[in-house]
């Protein structure tokens, strides 16, 4: 036998990369979603599109009410942020989760990488995911209701916002299940009702005074709001609020996140 | 701590103690010196704490106390990382990637270029004859060619230290021919291996020094013959019934 790999490297005195782990580790978490597009692109992608045929343009002729906007043009910016909180949720359940079960993490964690470079790099692929959907669902809704963007500012704000929760979201759920039945009960108990009672299909000044203090409740509800200040420019509460809760759940799911990646809790034994 | 030739140790472990969640304590204190360049067997039965050790050497357990050196380094620093490959005993291969994406990859979590990378991952295929699987996923490959797998893996940093665990448990005869070999040809060109085994016609057969892991603890340690000798043992098979059996039935 004769190779290179039979021979032991040099002695190494600091650790210095030829091209970053981080950049690696990104570039697979890319890799893996793209390997899997029908389920982890076309999937919400579609979904979400019908949603928009169905309720926002069939059904929009059967509903008025809303002011200066279609009911089309009302639902669109809370049925992007649920795609990109559902797609948040399951890029790191599907990545870490799984990543965890079958024990491939061992040799992420057995690397170089540091703890925030593998907390970072599954945080953006989750984001970039985020991204290629809510771009595909606007590529499709905006000709449909003609939405637009009222106020691109607040909207980027808000979107980064969105896109940070969704993804630090999934990681967290990702670290603590601990079966399938886990991670598909989070689905149904917690995405599905909190995104049905979040305000994507209703303005909750409709709603009954104790239903509309439980939305408030809702964290999803801000998310909602603040991507709709963005996109109509006024939305049920002040745009400067809902961009504050957002980012205020923003941090402190990251900092949650970051706690899990330093202590090494759920990931190592 | 170095070796007598002023080279620091491939593996240092001082008072190293892991307490599970559920109180179970794997390791006790434990101690454990390696010389650069060896070749040491870790016996011991299910649940002596032999995983937990090597996975506290991995970042991949965390200690409840004590300290693990590699080559001088602390284990959790980057250096010390950068120099162990780790084959453990599970298949535990990313199913997403095609075998070529799993070697190409982990190289790359090593630190390694684009370029260096793919020729690593190349030679490491053809070394394994993997060659003609390289556009599968783990879970298309028979168990023999998995196991192949995770071994090429490990190898792809190119480790100072290369630890084993459990190898050859499972494999036909050809393989396990194969990764003798293999380890025997690592260790001469100067990788030291900390292998574990059940198999003790293995471990007497290749390591220089062998140490008896019980409960948590190290028993005992030292070459083949010198343990027969101390414990009057005819064989290693003998030396384990007596020394390790009692506790693990």
């Amino acid at each position: 036998m004769s190779s290179v790999l039979l021979h032991p490297d040099d002695v190494v005195e600091e650790f210095r990369a030829e091209r970053a782990p981080f950049a690696w580790l990104l570039e697979r978490e890319v890799l893996r979603y793209l390997r899997i597009w029908r389920y982890s692109l076309v999937g919400p992608v579609l979904s979400t599109v019908l949603f928009v045929i169905v309720f926002g343009n069939v059904l929009a002729s059967h509903v008025d009410g809303l002011g200066a906007f279609s009911y089309g043009q009302f639902i669109v910016p809370g049925l992007v942020v649920q795609a990109v909180v559902n797609v948040g949720y399951f890029n790191g359940t599907t990545s870490l989760y799984e990543a965890r079960r079958d024990r491939y993490l061992h040799c992420v964690l057995a690397s170089p990488l540091r703890w925030w470079e593998i907390q970072a790099a599954l945080a953006i692929a989750a984001i970039l995911r985020g991204i290629l959907v809510s771009i595909a669902v606007l590529a499709v809704a905006v000709p449909l209701t003609g939405v637009g963007v009222a106020r691109p500012g607040f909207l980027v704000a808000a979107a980064i916002g969105v896109l940070v929760v969704a993804a630090q979201f999934g990681i967290i759920a990702g670290a603590v299940a601990s079966s399938l039945d886990h991670v598909y009960s989070i689905e149904s108990l917690v995405l599905l009702p909190f995104g049905f009672l979040g305000g994507i299909f209703y303005p909750v000044t409709e709603l009954p005074a104790g239903w509309r203090v439980v939305s408030e409740l809702n964290p999803f509800f801000w998310l909602v709001q603040a991507g709709r200040t963005g996109f109509l420019g006024s939305a049920d509460v002040p745009g400067w609020s809902s961009l504050l809760v957002v980012w205020i759940v923003a941090l402190g799911l990251s900092a949650w996140s970051a706690a899990i990646f330093a202590r090494g809790r759920r990931l190592k034994a | 701590m170095r070796d007598p030739d002023g080279v620091p140790s491939a593996l240092v472990v001082r008072g190293l103690t892991k307490t599970y969640a559920g109180g179970f304590t794997a390791i006790d204190g434990l101690d454990l010196t390696i010389p650069a360049g060896s070749l040491f067997g870790l016996l011991g039965p299910n649940g002596a704490g032999k995983t937990t050790l090597i996975g506290a050497i991995c970042n991949l357990v965390r200690p409840t106390a004590g300290e693990v050196k590699v080559f001088g380094h602390d284990a959790d620093t980057r250096e010390a990382r950068a120099g162990v490959g780790l084959a453990e005993q599970d298949i535990n291969v990313d199913r997403f990637l095609t075998i070529r994406q799993v070697l190409t990859y982990h190289g790359g979590y090593f630190g390694l270029g684009r370029r260096e990378a793919a020729r690593r991952a190349d030679e490491a295929l053809e070394l394994f004859g993997l060659t003609a699987k390289a556009g599968m996923t783990a879970p298309e490959l028979s168990g023999g060619m998995q196991r192949r797998l995770v071994l090429a893996r490990a190898l792809l940093n190119r480790p100072r230290l290369l630890i084993l665990d459990e190898p050859t448990a499972g494999v036909d005869v050809d393989l396990r021919a194969e990764i003798w070999n293999l380890m025997r040809t690592l260790n001469d060109a100067g990788t030291t291996i900390l292998l574990t085994t059940h198999y003790l016609e293995e471990a007497e057969a290749l390591c220089d020094e062998i140490a008896l892991i019980r409960a948590g603890h190290i028993v005992d340690r030292g070459t083949s013959a010198a343990l027969r000798e101390q414990y009057a043992a005819a064989s290693i098979a003998d030396l384990y019934q007596r020394v390790l059996a009692p506790v693990a039935s």
